[in-house]
């Protein structure tokens, strides 16, 4: 019974509410259109504080997606251990397999090796950074390919040496199909590719693959003075990145190495070489200070918009209690106050959000040449959704204050200003 | 013309349009209480048309905003149309002003920037008429003041004549049981004056709308089928006038 008295009532209330609300809009719409000056007022400072706010989301994006191409290029993607190998074990191949067995999914070898010189043409080119690796180390490393490919199985095979080298190098050698290595002789080596040289080191660079035609350049290594020492990029689940218990888990499998002491810790080093870590721990700090000056900026945009909301009530209370005289109601007056606030702050958080994609395109223009190749200057979708939501709001708390006064004030008052 | 907009076509009560007995009013400034109505009782007739005068001060206004349901009274009672107001609610009140009561001021009180069509939509909109249906009305009632030839000047562009037949046409936009008119011609000519009133009682005689209206000048009040005299915020008895 109770229920059904609800069901009529409401019957006849919705329609009212909905007449009300619908009223609001068309004079919010009649009321933005006929006081351009007072709309075009309001957007200013809008456009300024969800401009701001944009670039400051955009900036903490831009940041992080270098500060992550950074740490992945020069060290590897999360998590990556590096393990150095300091003995001479006699057998090799197992303490490789135990390698992924304690928990690495990718291995490579990624070794600097000191010796080879590198020639095209008979012209030796010096300080060359060389680096023996394997295939795999393409998966844990990132690294653009912009000429050629990167090793593959079948490179195992080759008769000559296979080599991947960077642009600097590549513009060092100029003929990358006359190329010869070596240490005490010189062999004629295959370049298969050519790596981006890296935004961050921008020395020559080579990676020779490891395999039979490079074990005479390798075994200038063991033949040398100092002691031999492997490293290794293994990739680990970074849930899983602790490297005592993976160096805990190599140990137990010590005995099949053939090393010559039984304490691993002797010669095997593990440490965590990706910096994700710091990385992570850095933007924390920056997505702190951004997320400060973003609430910030919001609240001065805010406070400018409630200031001209306050300022345009005074000078519509005329206006707004015209309207009540001629039956208005509360709702209506309210949604016609709130909305023409939301809109104008929504409309002008679309023209900031316009000029920040125009901003961006024109620094990623300028900014192309010193950036990564895979990191561009865009305004992330978050970034818009975060300005637009921001003026929707603000517009929201800019309207609601100023529609609250203007229905407390008198209409008889306010018919005589 | 016949009735462009009746919001409730109901069989209408019988008994007066208007009754107000005993309305008292003060209002305080700087802790001083000034009684403005100070019992002030009337009584309207559907369809009749009552000239207040009475000196300035004695509380016209005020009363006629009491009986607009723009401001309230601090006691007595005030019946419009059967249903006593001081029971309604703020948004019921609204809309009874919005419905059955049109307004003319002395100052008009269009909206500015805005054409005199839109500004005779207004009450239309508030009563939720669709846009065409309400372009419509709006336009017919403009053409009926004689202002058919200015839809869309805006009020700074109106002499004042011209402004408050836009108010006129406004008021009767919802075709209302009851208008209130404070001064209408106080800020006219002579000539604005009597073409206003003129098509005031023209449209109210034609649809049987009550009219109050508050003046000061005597060729406007005996128009009226009756005049009240407001004094010390009391109505004076008809023998006294
Ligand atoms: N909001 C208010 N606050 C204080 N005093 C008020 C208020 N409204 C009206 N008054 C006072 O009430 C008295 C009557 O005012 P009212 O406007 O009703 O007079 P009136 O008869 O319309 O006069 P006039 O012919 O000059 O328009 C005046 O003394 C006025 O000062
Ligand atoms: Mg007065």
């Amino acid at each position: 019974m109770s229920r059904l008295l609800l069901a009529l009532r409401l019957r006849k209330v919705f329609p009212d509410v909905l007449r009300s609300i619908t009223a609001g809009l068309v004079l919010a719409f009649a009321g933005s259109r006929a006081n351009v000056a007072r709309t075009i007022l309001s957007c200013a400072g809008i456009v300024v504080g969800i401009g701001a706010l944009i670039t400051v989301v955009t900036a903490g994006d831009l940041g992080e997606r270098y500060a992550k191409a950074y740490s992945e290029s020069v060290a590897g993607r999360a998590a990556t251990f590096q393990v150095d190998l300091m003995a001479e074990l006699e057998d090799l191949e197992a303490f490789e397999a135990d390698l992924q067995r304690a928990g690495g999914t990718v291995v490579s070898l990624s070794t600097w090796i000191s010796g080879p010189v590198v020639r095209s043409g008979g012209t030796p080119v010096p300080d060359v950074a060389f680096a023996a690796v394997d295939a795999s180390l393409s998966d844990i490393r990132r690294l653009e390919i912009v000429q050629g490919r990167w090793f593959t199985e079948e490179d195992q095979e080759s008769l000559v040496p296979v080599l991947v080298v960077n642009e600097e190098l590549a513009g060092l050698l100029g003929d990358v199909t006359d190329v010869e290595i070596g240490t005490r002789r010189w062999l004629s080596a295959r370049v298969v590719g050519v790596v981006e040289t890296s935004a961050f080191e921008s020395y020559p660079q080579l990676y020779l693959l490891r395999s039979p035609a490079s074990e005479e350049l390798m075994s200038s290594l063991s033949s040398s003075e100092e002691p031999l020492m492997l490293s290794y990029s293994v990739l680990v689940p970074p849930t899983d990145a602790d490297p005592d218990s993976f160096l805990y888990r190599l140990a137990s499998a010590s005995w099949r190495w053939g090393a010559p002491t039984e304490n691993i810790d002797e010669f095997v080093s593990v440490w965590r070489s990706d910096d994700s870590e710091a990385v992570d721990e850095m933007l924390g700090y920056l997505s702190m200070g951004l997320l400060g000056v973003a609430s910030i900026t919001l609240l001065t945009g805010l406070l400018g918009v409630l200031n001209v909301g306050l300022v345009t009530v005074r000078e519509r209370r005329r206006e707004l209690a015209t309207y009540r005289a001629l039956g208005a109601s509360s709702l209506t007056l309210f949604v016609a106050v709130v909305t023409e606030a939301v809109v104008v702050s929504v409309v002008a958080g679309a023209i900031a959000l316009t000029l920040c994609l125009a901003g961006a395109w024109v620094v990623d223009v300028l900014a192309s040449p010193y950036l990564p190749s895979d990191v561009s200057v865009f305004v992330p979708p978050e970034a818009a959704l975060v300005g637009l939501a921001s003026a929707a709001f603000v517009g929201l708390l800019a309207g609601i204050i100023p529609a609250w006064r203007a229905l407390r004030a008198s209409v008889v008052a306010g018919l005589r200003e | 013309m016949e009735a462009l907009f009746a919001p409730e076509e109901q069989e209408a009560p019988t008994g007066p349009l208007l009754r107000v007995h005993d309305l008292r009013r003060s209002f305080t400034v700087s802790g001083t209480r000034i009684d403005v109505l100070k019992g002030c009782s009337l009584e309207v007739a559907r369809g009749e048309v009552v000239a207040v005068v009475g000196q300035s001060g004695s509380g016209k206004s005020t009363l006629l905003n009491i009986i607009g349901l723009l401001d309230s009274a601090d006691s007595g009672e005030h019946v419009f149309d059967g249903v006593d107001v001081t029971r309604l609610r703020e948004g019921q009140r609204a809309r009874l002003r919005n419905e059955r009561i049109g307004f003319v001021f002395q100052q008009f009180h269009l909206l500015e920037r805005r054409s005199a069509l839109a500004n005779v939509s207004v009450p239309l909109v508030l009563a939720g008429v669709p846009l065409v249906r309400r372009r419509a009305i709006a336009r017919e009632l403009l053409e009926s003041v004689g202002l058919g030839d200015r839809l869309s000047s805006q009020p700074h562009q109106l002499s004042g004549g011209e402004q408050q037949r836009v108010a006129l046409a406004r008021a009767l936009s919802l075709n209302p049981a009851l208008i209130l008119a404070d001064e209408p011609t106080g800020a006219l000519d002579k000539a604005s004056s009597t073409m206003i009133m003129d098509q005031l009682l023209d449209h109210a005689r034609s649809r049987n709308t009550a009219v109050i209206v508050v003046t000061h000048d005597p060729e406007v009040a005996a128009r009226a089928d009756r005049t009240v005299t407001m004094s010390e915020g009391r109505i004076l008895p008809a023998e006294e006038e």
